[in-house]
C-alpha cells in the first residue's frame, strides 16, 4: 500500500507530534501491510556541529554524514561495531590487491523515478577522483580506473593496493548520473536514493526532510518527516530535549548526564565511540624529540583519574593505537601510572627544567580545557611546567604545521571505519611532513604493506607496527571516547552510535 | 544643509571602500588558511595547496582585491568557502532573523530604558531611583549567555511558556530579545537619568517651572529634548552591537543571525561570507550614524552643520 | 537658590560631597579591590591547583562544606580563592583598558569637535571604519602580531571602548561651543586651549564619568568574550572571563561556577555607577 506524499513545503513552521490516525489503524492490518502503512510522525534532532553542504563528496563532517545518509545510500553501509554491510550494492570482493569488484542491487530507483544502475556509480566515483576542488577528492587519486560492468555491476582499479576502499565508500552517498548536467542546480534540490527525500535547508540552521514512500527496504522509514537543528550550545541543546521541542541530542557531556537522566520524558544512552584521543608531540622538536622525556610525560599521566574523576567513567583505557572494531585493533599491555619512574627518568636524562606548550584547538572536544589543566597539573608534580595555549582553530592548525608546540591535543574520530588513513597520514614521512614530522622506515613499509584487501594480512602487518608505536611514543593515547546521546523517551528502536552519526531511518515514535 | 548632507554621503562611500579595503587586507594576514580549514585534519600538503589554488587564493594581494571589487561592483560578492554557495545568498538567508531579533532589542532598548531612565531622574533619591539602579547594574553586569541560559532553564524547560530556541514565530524572538537588550537597556537608562538630571537642574528649565508649567510639559519637552543627544549617540553605537555583536545570544538561542554567521566564516577563514557581512554591516552602521548626526540638528537646533 | 514648589518629593544631594548611595558605591568597589589585592591572605585554598575528589562541589548551604564557602569549580579548585585571585587580574586589565580608552577616546573626541569639520570627518569615518571590524577580527589579528598575552588583551579592549568616549565628547563639544557664554569667550580673544580648559571640558565631565563607570563592566565583560577566544589569560591561571567561560556548560547543573564570578561583576558594576553618579552629582555645575 503506498501513501500519496503531500508536495508540502516546509515553510520553516514546526508542526507538533501529533499520533498518525493511520498509525492506529494500521495496527489492525496483516502484518506485512502494517509494515509498510505503519508510518507516523515527525522526528526532530539537535546537532552540536552545522552541515555545511549537500554535496557527499564535499565534506568530512560527522554530521553532514549523518544527515546525508538519510537523502543518500552508499554502495556500503558501516554497523554499529564497524562491520561492512551491504547498502547500494549487494555483494564486493577483491579480484586482486588492484581490483575491487561490486555488485549492485536492482530495482532501486532515485526519488525523482530514475533507476539506481552502475551508471549513477561509475558517475559518483569519477567525479570525486576528477574534480579536485571536493573535500574528498584527493583520498580517491589512488584510482586508476571505474568501469561499468553490464548495468549491475562496476570494477574499480587502483594503482597501489587500496584496502579501505569499502570503508570510504560507505560514506560516499550515490548520485544520479543526470547530476552532472548542473550541479549547481542539483545541489539546490538534490535527489538521491535515501530513506527520506529533500524538502529544505536553511544553511546553518535546520535541514527538513521528507519520507520516500518507495524505500527500497520494507518497512522504512517510519516517520513522516524528520528535522535535523543545529544547536551549537550544549546548554540549549539539552534545555530543548527536556522541554519536549527535540527528540535526540548528540555531544552531551559526561556532567550533564544525571540532570538528564533526572529530567521527565528523557533517556541517556552511551556507547564506546570509535575514537581514540592522541596527544601528538613535535616530534623534530627539542626537547620532545628525545624519547626517554616521551616516556616519562607518559608514566606521570594518570589516565585512570582522567577517566574516573573527570569523564565520570565515560572513557575507556586505550590497548591499541586503534579502537575496538576496526581492523588492526590488538591488546597491547596498558600504560602504567607511575611519577617515580617518571621522576628518575627525568633526572638521569638531565632534564631538571622542562617547559613545554600545550595548544589545544579551542572548543574541538568538550572538556579538552579541563583534562589538559589536569595533565598539566600531574606534569608539574614530576618538575615539568606545561603552559596550556588554547587557541582558535585556525591559528592552531598553523602552528601545528609550523611545528612551534611541544605537545597538542588532537584526537581522531575514525572517519571511515578503516586506519589505513590515520596512519598513512601520521606515521609516513609524507603524511606527517607539515604535521609531527614521524619518520621510521619499518613503520612506512608495514604501512603501505597493510593497503592490500586481505584483512588477516592486514591485520597483522597493523598488529607489528602498532608494537613500534607503543615503544615509540610519538603519541600520547590517554582514552577511547564515549559516545554520549540523550533522546526522548517517545523514541523507538534509536540506536547510539560509536561514530557519533544519528541516524533515524528505522527510528519510530510514539 | 544639503552641501553637508552630499559631503557626508561621498564621505560615507569612502569610508565603505576603506572598510572593505580593512577587512580585505586583515582577512588575508590572520594565520591560517581556508583550505586548511575546510580539509580535514589528515589532508595532504598537495589537497591543502590545490584547494588554495581553486579559491584564487594564490596571486598576489592586489589583484585578488581588483578581481574583488570588479566582482562586487557587478553584484557578485563571490563564493562561500564553507557552503560553497553564493555568499550574499548566505548572508540575505540572515537577514529576517538579524533583522528581527535587532529590531525587537531596540524597541525594548528604547521603551524600557527611556522610561526608566526618566522616572529614575523625576524620581531622583527615592525607592525608584535605586531599584532603577540595580535593574540598570544587572542588565549591564550578567554575561548574556549566562542570562539567555538561565531565561530559558525558566520559561523554557521550567515553566514551558516560550520555546526554548530556535526561529520560527513570533514567541521564539521573546527571550533572545530580552537577553540581547538588557545590556544597552541598562547603557541607556543611566545615560537617560543622568542626562535628564543635568538638564532639570538648568536654568531655562527652573524658568519654565517657575512660569508655572505642568511639571511634565516641563519634563517632556525641554528635558527630554535635551537629553537626547547622548541617548542617540549611544542607540547608534549599540545598533552595531545589536547587529554584528549579537553572536553569543544567537549561539544560546541558535538563532540563525548575522552575528554567528560572521564569527563561525571567521574562524571558518570563509573569507566572501566576512566581506560580504563587514559589508553589509558597515553600510548599515554609516548610514544609521548618518541619520544620527542629522537628528542631533532637529533635535538641538544649536548643533548646526555648515 | 531658587525657591521650588512645596510638592517636590525627590531629595537632592547637597553640593560638595558625595551622597550616601555614592559613598557605598566607593566602599563597595574598595571592599573588592582590597579582597582581590589581599587575596593569599583571605584565602588559604590554592586557586589553580586541581583536586578530583572535590569536583563541582555546591556553596556551603546549599550541601556543601564551609571549607570552600562558594563551592568548587570542574577540577575541585576552591572559586572563592579563584574570585579573589582572578579578581586582581580583571580588575587591573579593565582598568588599564578604561584609562586608556578614555585618554584616547576624550583627546579625539575634544580635536574632532572642536577642530573643524574636516577634522571631525576624519575621526569619525576613521571610527566608522574601526568598528565596522567585528571585535573578534582584530582580537585575532592582535594576537596573530602579538601573541597570546595580557597586553594583547589591553590593546583590543581599549581599541573596542576608545569611539564611545570620542563620540559623547564630540556631541557634547559641538553643543557647548554655541552656547553664548562660550561663543563671548571666542570673540573676546580666549584661545582654543583655554575655552577647551574652562568651559568645554568641566562641561563633558559628567557624561565621561557615567560612561567611564560603563565602561569600566564592559570591559570586564568583554575579557570574557575575549577568554573564549583564547586571547590573553590562559588557563589555569584565574580570571572571571575564565571563569565564566568555563562555567558555561555546567550552567545546568552546576550554575555556581558561572554565576559567582557574574555576581562579582555585578558588585564592582554598581560599586562604580554609584560612585560614578556621585562624582557627576560632585561636579555638576548645574547645582552651583
Amino acid at each position: 500500500m503506498r501513501e500519496k506524499i503531500r508536495a508540502s513545503r516546509s515553510f520553516g513552521r514546526r508542526r507538533f507530534i501529533t499520533l498518525g490516525a493511520s498509525g492506529l489503524a494500521a495496527l489492525s492490518l496483516p502484518r506485512a501491510v502494517r509494515a509498510q502503512a505503519a508510518r507516523s510522525g515527525e522526528l526532530v534532532a539537535g546537532l552540536s556541529e552545522r552541515m555545511l553542504t549537500l554535496d557527499p563528496a564535499n565534506h568530512y563532517s560527522i554530521s553532514a554524514t549523518s544527515v546525508h545518509r538519510h537523502v543518500f545510500d552508499p554502495l556500503v553501509d558501516v554497523t554499529n561495531d564497524s562491520k561492512f554491510v551491504p547498502a547500494l550494492a549487494e555483494s564486493w570482493r577483491a579480484v586482486n590487491n588492484l581490483t575491487w569488484r561490486f555488485n549492485l542491487r536492482r530495482n532501486v530507483s532515485f526519488h525523482d523515478g530514475t533507476p539506481f544502475n552502475a551508471d549513477s556509480a561509475v558517475f559518483t566515483i569519477r567525479r570525486v577522483r576528477d574534480n579536485t576542488k571536493l573535500i574528498k577528492s584527493f583520498v580517491y587519486q589512488d584510482i586508476e580506473s571505474v568501469e561499468k560492468d553490464g548495468d549491475y555491476a562496476v570494477v574499480v582499479t587502483s594503482k597501489r593496493p587500496f584496502g579501505s576502499l569499502p570503508a570510504h565508500l560507505s560514506m560516499l552517498g550515490m548520485l544520479p548520473a543526470s547530476a552532472g548536467r548542473n550541479e549547481d542546480a542539483f545541489f539546490q534540490k538534490p535527489v538521491g536514493t535515501g530513506p527520506f527525500r529533500f524538502t529544505s535547508w536553511t544553511h546553518g540552521d535546520n535541514i527538513v526532510l521528507a519520507a520516500n514512500p518507495s524505500y527500497w527496504k520494507p518497512g522504512i522509514p517510519k516517520v513522516e518527516k524528520v528535522t535535523f537543528r543545529f544547536v551549537p550550545e550544549l546548554s540549549t541543546r539539552a534545555a530543548a530535549l527536556r522541554a519536549g521541542e527535540i527528540h535526540v541530542i548528540d555531544r552531551v557531556t559526561p556532567d550533564l548526564v544525571e540532570t538528564l537522566k533526572g529530567s521527565r520524558g528523557v533517556k541517556v544512552f552511551d556507547v564506546p565511540a570509535v575514537e581514540a584521543q592522541r596527544w601528538i608531540f613535535q616530534l623534530a622538536k627539542e626537547p620532545v624529540k628525545d624519547q626517554r622525556l616521551r616516556q616519562a610525560i607518559s608514566l606521570a599521566i594518570d589516565r585512570n583519574v582522567i577517566i574516573k574523576d573527570l569523564l565520570l567513567g565515560y572513557g575507556r583505557p586505550v590497548d591499541s593505537p586503534v579502537p575496538p572494531g576496526l581492523v588492526g585493533h590488538t591488546t597491547l599491555p596498558l600504560k602504567p601510572y607511575d611519577p617515580e619512574k617518571a621522576r628518575q627518568i627525568l633526572k638521569q636524562a638531565g632534564y631538571a627544567n622542562v617547559t613545554l606548550d600545550f595548544v589545544l584547538m579551542k572548543d574541538l572536544y568538550p572538556k579538552q580545557l579541563e583534562i589538559t589543566q589536569a595533565v598539566a597539573a600531574m606534569l608539574g608534580e614530576v618538575g615539568i611546567k606545561v603552559n596550556i595555549k588554547n587557541l582558535e582553530i585556525a591559528t592552531a592548525r598553523e602552528m601545528r604545521s609550523a611545528g612551534t608546540y611541544d605537545m597538542f591535543f588532537s584526537g581522531w574520530a575514525h572517519m571511515p571505519h578503516d586506519p589505513d588513513w590515520y596512519f598513512g597520514q601520521w606515521f609516513t614521512r609524507a603524511g606527517s611532513e607539515k604535521l609531527t614530522r614521524y619518520n621510521n622506515p619499518r613503520v612506512e613499509q608495514l604501512i603501505a604493506e597493510g593497503r592490500v584487501p586481505d584483512p588477516k594480512v592486514r591485520q597483522a602487518k597493523y598488529e607489528e607496527l602498532e608494537r613500534i608505536l607503543w615503544d615509540e611514543e610519538p603519541e600520547i593515547w590517554p582514552y577511547y571516547s564515549v559516545a554520549i546521546y540523550g533522546v526522548s523517551d517517545r523514541l523507538r528502536n534509536f540506536e547510539p552510535r560509536g561514530d557519533y552519526y544519528v541516524l533515524l531511518s528505522d527510528v519510530g515514535i510514539a | 544643509m544639503r552641501a553637508y548632507v552630499l559631503r557626508r554621503l561621498a564621505q560615507s562611500a569612502l569610508t565603505l571602500l576603506g572598510v572593505s579595503l580593512l577587512v580585505f587586507v586583515v582577512l588575508r594576514v590572520l594565520p591560517g588558511d581556508p583550505a586548511k580549514m575546510l580539509l580535514p585534519d589528515g589532508a595532504p600538503q598537495s589537497a591543502v595547496d590545490e584547494l588554495n589554488r581553486q579559491l584564487g587564493l594564490h596571486e598576489p594581494l592586489p589583484v585578488q582585491y581588483a578581481i574583488f571589487i570588479r566582482s562586487v561592483v557587478r553584484g557578485d560578492f563571490g563564493q562561500s568557502f564553507q557552503y560553497r554557495a553564493p555568499a550574499l545568498r548566505v548572508v540575505t538567508e540572515r537577514i529576517a532573523a538579524t533583522a528581527e531579533l535587532a529590531l525587537a532589542a531596540l524597541v525594548l532598548t528604547v521603551a524600557v530604558g527611556v522610561s526608566l531612565g526618566i522616572l529614575a531622574a523625576v524620581r531622583r533619591g527615592t525607592r525608584y531611583d535605586y531599584a532603577s539602579t540595580v535593574l540598570a547594574v544587572l542588565g549591564q553586569s550578567l554575561p548574556n549567555f549566562w542570562l539567555g541560559i538561565m531565561l530559558i532553564l525558566l520559561f523554557g524547560v521550567a515553566l514551558r511558556w516560550l520555546p526554548t530556541s530556535g526561529f520560527e514565530g513570533w514567541r521564539h524572538v521573546v527571550l533572545p530579545a530580552v537577553t540581547l537588550a538588557a545590556f544597552p537597556t541598562a547603557l541607556v537608562a543611566r545615560l537617560t537619568r543622568s542626562s535628564m538630571l543635568e538638564i532639570l537642574g538648568r536654568d531655562f528649565v527652573r524658568t519654565g517651572r517657575a512660569k508655572g508649567l505642568a511639571e511634565r510639559a516641563v519634563v517632556l519637552r525641554h528635558a527630554l529634548r535635551n537629553a537626547a543627544v547622548p541617548v542617540l549617540t549611544v542607540l547608534g553605537l549599540q545598533i552595531g552591537t545589536l547587529l554584528g555583536g549579537a553572536v553569543i545570544t544567537e549561539s544560546v538561542f541558535a538563532w540563525p543571525g548575522m552575528g554567528k554567521l560572521v564569527v563561525d566564516a571567521i574562524y571558518f577563514r570563509d573569507f566572501p561570507v566576512v566581506q560580504t557581512v563587514l559589508i553589509f554591516s558597515a553600510t548599515v552602521f554609516v548610514v544609521i550614524n548618518l541619520l544620527v548626526d542629522l537628528l542631533y540638528t532637529v533635535i538641538d537646533p544649536r548643533i548646526r552643520y555648515s | 537658590m531658587s525657591a521650588r514648589p512645596a510638592a517636590r518629593a525627590t531629595a537632592r544631594p547637597r553640593p560638595g560631597r558625595l551622597s550616601p548611595p555614592a559613598l557605598v558605591g566607593g566602599l563597595l568597589l574598595a571592599l573588592v579591590v582590597l579582597a582581590s589585592l589581599f587575596a593569599p591572605l583571605l584565602v588559604s585554598s590554592d586557586p589553580v591547583k586541581p583536586s578530583f575528589s572535590r569536583r563541582l562541589a555546591p556553596p556551603w548551604g546549599l550541601g556543601g562544606s564551609v571549607a570552600h564557602p562558594v563551592g568548587t569549580d570542574n577540577l575541585g579548585r576552591d572559586i572563592l580563592a579563584r574570585m579573589l585571585h582572578g579578581g586582581r587580574i580583571s580588575l587591573a586589565l579593565a582598568a588599564i583598558s578604561v584609562v586608556i580608552a578614555g585618554a584616547v577616546g576624550i583627546v579625539v573626541g575634544l580635536v574632532a569637535g572642536s577642530g573643524g569639520e574636516r577634522v571631525d570627518a576624519f575621526f569619525m569615518r576613521l571610527a566608522d571604519v574601526q568598528l565596522a571590524l567585528p571585535v573578534i577580527m582584530l582580537a585575532i589579528a592582535i594576537v596573530a602580531v602579538v601573541g597570546t598575552s595580557p597586553a594583547a588583551l589591553v590593546g583590543v579592549l581599549a581599541l573596542s571602548g576608545w569611539v564611545l568616549y570620542a563620540r559623547t565628547v564630540r556631541a557634547n563639544v559641538l553643543t557647548i561651543r554655541r552656547l553664548e557664554y562660550v561663543e563671548a569667550a571666542y570673540t573676546l580673544g580666549a584661545s582654543d586651549l583655554r575655552i577647551i580648559v574652562r568651559h568645554i571640558l568641566p562641561n563633558t565631565l559628567a557624561p565621561i564619568l557615567v560612561i567611564g563607570s560603563s565602561q569600566f563592566a564592559t570591559m570586564v565583560l568583554l575579557e570574557s568574550g575575549l577568554s573564549f577566544l583564547g586571547m590573553g589569560i590562559q588557563a589555569p591561571r584565574p580570571s572571571w572571563g575564565l571563569m565564566l567561560a568555563e562555567g558555561r556548560d555546567y550552567l545546568s547543573n552546576a550554575w555556581w561556577l558561572a554565576t559567582a564570578p557574574g555576581i562579582m561583576i555585578s558588585l564592582v558594576v554598581l560599586g562604580a555607577n554609584l560612585l560614578g553618579d556621585g562624582l557627576r552629582d560632585l561636579l555638576d555645575p548645574g547645582l552651583g
